[in-house]
């Protein structure tokens, strides 16, 4: 039974058409999406809300999972994701090779980082086995699988000694950040584009917020407060962001990373500030769900269907950078590879629930 | 392992075509060792920045001849001088591409060339290449690194991603002028990793118009460029003129990423020795 649009899948849903027009460098309508006016973007919010959804697979604590049935679902899924991460990046792989192949350009092996995959393929081969050799754009699941597969600890922490859960979690954020500390790449030296070990307060206050008691049950009982001192952050550093008046990172005081704003080690401000834009625009869902439907339902779907929808959106955003290569980016070429994108995400989800209801009918 | 675009109909072509690269490679590494361990190639330990650029910058032959022209580096010939670790930053979409194929753990080819050349060298090379960026995001980021890394000098490869993605020109510009700019305000040298050359995009308006204002930029704000596409335009005529056959993908094979590596290397090299023009600003004397 699909379950009835709701606002995680619909965030999700529009976390989902964002980052796949986002993974589209330099194509028109990137200009419309939110982190044109917010420091934050659409990964933030894909990462708080697979931290949401990893709340609501544990159950509520009335109804709790024993904890070997909990570590093997959790298992299972960051299983899952891995499977998916492997699949596209070989499917990107192909794409590449084969446009370059198609288009007589070898240039495009170099593309997202793949370079190396062709070049040394030996040991960049087991670097792509071991997520430690990420293709551009493609560095979400990475992090993604290292979050679920902490997720067991997550949420036996939380069964067991909630309070410690947050607080432990901020102390490896502030560590990470004050080290500092990052994951590497290996056989290319380098770092994780999204560090995990800052990246995973985000899934962690997702994931805490989505439980009945604790810090979930203090948000919800002062959501009005939460919004009230949320609204003008969102609205100053959108300013900020939009005239671009951020200090000159080098004379920022030390620890840089704690003042700084930067995706990779997901700094405070870009924390506090998807925090705040996620209080605010939480309270929009119930007003214009009822007045736009369709597009509840619409993106809903998507959300519900994440990880496929998500797997091709990766793929359709690498196959629109080289349609713009070819068609040389027109505004047509453009809105024909968003709106065929998103057409396709949308034939995604609803062949994904399309096999769900034939499964539970067969 | 290089790759080949060529149909399989053309296996043989192919065949002797890798044997040819192949042997231009171990040319290029023999060529570049012999110079590397000439004594009379090697600095002192302690040079002055105004020194004459060593023999030992020089590039292999098979990796065609790049122009390097004379732009000095003051702030890593500073950090040279007093005998302090040069940090490189490497930004951009292809780490090889920039810093030579890395095998088995080993420190990138650039920093192997560049330690083994300059007597007295000691070279951090700080990879934070991101595939896919386009120039202003790259800008964003690559002022971040700097903050956190403090380098003396940034590789920065540009203007690939910016040509497939049809980014206007001006705005571009805008981005890489900018970001030059900054980098001299805060005494970091910079050396922009220009375009690779494909005989199939010689003819691309806008892969052209994007090198076109690489040059621009590198003449008006006297950057130091790698002239990667010329130097491989250089070599592709000279093996199509001698009956050679053309490798089509040279600049993608390990063998022109470490010719890359070479003339990064030589890049350097030149600017550290190269004497500081009268009119740019003396280096701060510390960062």
């Amino acid at each position: 039974m699909t379950r009835q649009a709701n606002a995680i899948d619909f965030w999700r849903g529009f976390a989902l058409v964002s980052i796949f027009i986002n993974h589209i460098p330099g194509v028109f309508y990137e200009r419309l999406t939110h982190r044109n006016f917010s420091i934050s973007d659409s990964a933030e919010l894909f990462v708080f809300l697979a931290g949401w959804s990893l709340g609501l697979l544990v159950g509520s604590r009335t109804q709790p999972m024993t904890a070997p049935r909990l570590v093997a679902r959790l298992g299972g899924r960051a299983l899952t994701i891995y499977a998916a991460q492997i699949l596209i990046s070989s499917i990107a792989l192909a794409i590449l090779a084969s446009s370059a192949y198609t288009f007589d350009n070898p240039l495009i092996l170099e593309w997202h980082n793949a370079a190396a995959v062709f070049q040394d393929p030996a040991l960049t081969h087991i670097g792509l086995v071991l997520l430690t050799h990420q293709l551009g754009y493609f560095d979400i699941l990475p992090l993604y699988v290292v979050l679920m597969l902490a997720a067991p600890l997550i949420a036996l922490i939380d069964k067991f000694a909630r309070p410690l859960l947050v607080p432990l979690s901020l102390a490896l954020y502030f560590a990470s950040l004050t080290v500092p500390f990052t994951a590497r790449t290996w056989p290319v030296p380098g770092q994780w584009f999204f560090n995990p070990f800052t990246w995973q307060v985000i899934f962690v206050l997702g994931f805490a917020m989505s439980r009945d008691e604790g810090l979930g049950a203090v948000v919800r009982r002062n959501i009005d407060l939460v919004r009230m001192i949320s609204l003008p952050i969102v609205v100053i550093t959108a300013v900020l962001v939009w005239f671009n008046w951020f200090p000159d990172p080098t004379k920022l005081p030390e620890p840089k990373l704690l003042f700084l704003n930067g995706k990779s080690f997901l700094t405070p401000m870009r924390l506090i500030q998807f925090l705040a834009l996620a209080a605010v625009f939480s309270a929009s869902y119930p007003y214009f769900a009822p007045w736009v439907p369709w597009l509840t339902e619409f993106l809903s779907s998507l959300g519900r269907n994440s990880l496929n929808v998500f797997c091709v959106a990766s793929l359709l955003s690498l196959v629109g950078q080289v349609v713009r290569y070819l068609y040389t980016g027109s505004l047509l070429a453009d809105t024909i590879v968003v709106v065929c994108g998103i057409g396709l995400l949308w034939l995604t989800a609803w062949v994904s629930e399309w096999r769900d209801r034939q499964r539970a009918a067969g | 392992m290089g790759v080949r675009m060529e149909r399989s109909t053309k296996g043989s072509r192919l065949i002797v075509g890798r044997l040819c690269l192949g042997a231009l490679g171990l040319a290029a590494v023999l060529i570049q060792g012999a110079w590397a361990q000439a004594p009379s190639a090697k600095p002192e330990s302690t040079p002055e920045p105004s020194a004459v650029a060593p023999e030992a910058s020089a590039v292999a032959k098979d990796c065609g001849e790049p122009k390097v022209a004379v732009t000095p580096l003051p702030n890593s010939a500073l950090a040279l001088q007093k005998h302090q670790k040069i940090k490189i930053l490497a930004i951009g979409s292809s780490a090889a591409a920039v810093l030579g194929m890395m095998h088995d753990g080993n420190p990138p080819l650039l920093e192997q060339i560049l330690e083994r050349n300059i007597k007295g060298l000691d070279v951090e090379i700080i990879n934070r290449g991101f595939s896919g960026e386009l120039a202003e995001a790259a800008s964003e980021r690559l002022k971040l690194e700097v903050a956190l890394n403090e380098p003396n000098l940034v590789l920065w490869q540009v203007g690939a991603n910016d040509a497939f993605a049809q980014v206007p020109v001006e705005s571009f510009e805008r981005s890489v002028v900018g970001t030059v700019r900054w980098l001299k305000e805060h005494n970091v040298d910079v050396i922009l990793v220009g375009l690779h050359y494909m005989k199939q995009l010689a003819k691309n308006e806008h892969y052209q118009a994007i090198r076109t204002s690489l040059q621009r930029i590198t003449a008006a704000e006297s950057v130091q460029r790698v002239t990667r596409y010329e130097a491989m335009e250089v070599l592709a005529r000279t093996l199509r003129e001698s009956g050679r056959p053309e490798p089509r993908d040279f600049g993608l094979t390990e063998d022109g990423y470490n010719c890359m590596a070479q003339y990064v290397a030589r890049a350097i090299t030149v600017g550290l020795f190269a004497k500081p023009a009268k009119h740019a600003p003396q280096p701060a004397p510390t960062r």
